[in-house]
């Protein structure tokens, strides 16, 4: 049966319907167009992201620099 | 209007509200309605037949980190220290790699939307594109290093680098003809299972199960604290727990259509595949270990040149089961991470982003996974690139850009407004907390490893 109409297509409004109560209303395509809405960040997690953003560039010039040491 | 005409979508609904069924929406839905059946029935065979059409994302995730970079990490490992404080030390990693992981489980069942995506709309792009970039950067690095273990471990058998490439690009175009998640999940699982060859081949070196269950008991004996030892702990949890993870495993958990009744089925999936990879991590440290023994300097061994240097130790069936082991990492990895990267491209440009996508109506997204995989190939054919080099800085790499990645999915597994009552309890919190300062606490030493290696020498390390 799944088979037959995965080879047919969706050819009757029954078929639409059985894909719309097959799957949950956020998981169609068509739903994610809808954007979640965006939030606020508070200070300490702010402090967070910055730290963390700051300690990533910090090592990654550590990086940088063990790999030229060892070219050199 | 019907699927596979022009449009390739269908509308219904009044025009007030308008739903759109696509190519993709029907390929989810046959899926979720053999999970629905299965899920109606009673009985033993029945609950099998749910978990075999549950697993995947979790599976796929762990046996795609057992990857080249991983493998050789774990086989340094064998080699530098033996048998002794390592073997937990990795059983411990994937134990943090199950907590990190259980969240995007239940991000993408409670959401449907990827790790790309939510941290776009709930973060905004300025937050999103730094996350994009740590993502690109290290996936782009570790899909290099994926086609230096397929290169190395064919290597083994005389194929030239340029055929093993091709080889490595033709599997990776397979796997994605079909259009189909499914199918696509059931290929990669077939060839992530031979990740599981690195047992024999532990078996073929008959270790002492003594000192094993010794030092799962005792972490003994321990490594002495110097520069080499904290590489290796710092490439070991690379080998665990990196950003394309989380995003891979979210990502396909939406595709999968797993929604919150399939939760628990997520983390048994998860659970699963970090015990078959803990299995493969530990085989290829035991199948190593008489390198050690031996005092055979592993130092700047390749795949190969692993294989090569145990053939004398359990004949070239074994050495080629190694080898062999070590392009199935390389070439499952691959079609992970490049997906992942497809996945977090569709994301964050609102472009069709699935495997059950037909070529048409994907072409950003397939071009993105090719393209990603095919520029990576093509840098391993340099000549004179120090190959080795660049799997070690991948490792640190990934270490690096992990916490980062971890506070963004802390915060976002958090939200009560997008979770529901499905955030994170206080001790799922804790954990992933510890995760986070342990993996910056080592990305700290490394770095004063660096900067100051003398400390480490005043510490009684070298």
């Amino acid at each position: 049966m799944l088979r037959k109409k995965e080879a047919q297509g969706l050819d009757s409004s029954s078929d639409q319907n059985w894909v719309l109560s097959s799957l949950e209303h956020d998981q169609l395509v068509g739903a994610k167009k809808h954007h979640i809405p965006r939030r606020h960040l508070k200070g300490p997690e702010l402090l967070v992201l910055w730290a963390l953003r700051i300690y990533l560039l910090f090592m990654m010039a550590v990086v940088v620099y063990q790999v030229w040491i060892a070219a050199h | 209007m019907s699927i596979g005409a022009e449009s390739q979508q269908t509308r219904i609904g009044t025009d007030a509200e308008v739903v759109v069924v696509t190519h993709e929406d029907v390929d989810r839905a046959h899926d979720r309605v053999r999970v629905s059946a299965a899920r109606a029935q009673r009985g033993l065979f029945s609950r099998a037949r749910l978990l075999w059409l549950l697993v995947g994302p979790g599976v796929l995730v762990m046996l795609g980190e057992n990857d080249g970079p991983s493998m050789l990490s774990y086989a340094a490992t064998g080699a530098k220290f033996g048998i002794g404080f390592f073997l937990p030390f990795v059983a411990l990693t994937f134990c943090m790699a199950i907590v990190v992981q259980e969240m995007t489980v239940r991000l993408g069942a409670a959401t449907h939307r990827g790790h790309a995506e939510l941290i776009f709309e709930r973060f905004g792009p300025f937050w999103g594109w730094f996350s994009m970039i740590d993502l690109g950067i290290g996936n782009f690095l570790t899909l290099i290093t994926e086609f230096i273990a397929i290169r190395a471990g064919l290597g083994f058998f005389g194929v030239p680098p340029w055929m093993a490439i091709l080889i490595a690009l033709v599997i990776l175009y397979s796997a994605l003809m079909s259009h189909r998640y499914w199918t696509w999940e059931r290929i990669t699982l077939a060839a992530a299972a031979f990740n599981l060859v690195f047992i024999p081949v532990a078996l073929m070196t008959h270790p002492n199960w003594h000192t094993v269950g010794h030092a799962f008991i005792t972490w003994q004996p321990l490594p002495g604290f110097n520069k080499d030892t904290l590489l290796i702990v710092l490439a070991d949890i690379g080998a665990t727990v990196t950003p394309w993870m989380l995003f891979f495993q979210q990502s396909a958990t939406v595709d999968k259509g797993l929604t919150t009744k399939d939760i628990r089925f997520g983390r048994i999936d998860t659970v699963l595949g970090a015990a078959l990879a803990t299995a493969a991590a530990v085989a290829t440290i035991l199948a190593t270990a008489p390198l050690f023994a031996h005092q055979m300097s592993a130092e700047n061994f390749q795949a190969a040149e692993f294989a090569q240097a145990l053939q004398p130790l359990i004949g070239r069936f074994g050495a080629s089961l190694f080898a062999l082991g070590m392009v199935e990492a390389g070439i499952v990895a691959s079609i992970t991470i490049s997906t992942s990267s497809a996945y977090a491209f569709g994301e964050v440009t609102h472009r069709p982003h699935s495997l059950n996508l037909p070529m048409g109506q994907g072409k950003a997204f397939y071009s993105v996974l090719t393209l990603c995989a095919a520029a990576a190939a093509a840098i391993v054919l340099i000549p004179g690139l120090p190959l080795v080099y660049v799997v070690l800085v991948v490792n640190v790499v990934a270490v690096l850009a992990m916490p980062p990645a971890l506070v963004f999915l802390f915060m976002l597994v958090n939200d009560r407004e997008i979770m529901g009552d499905l955030i994170s309890p206080v001790w799922a919190n804790l954990l992933s907390t510890a995760v986070v300062v342990i993996l910056t606490a080592a990305g700290v030493l490394f770095g004063i490893s660096v900067i100051a290696p003398n400390i480490f020498a005043a510490l009684g390390g070298k």
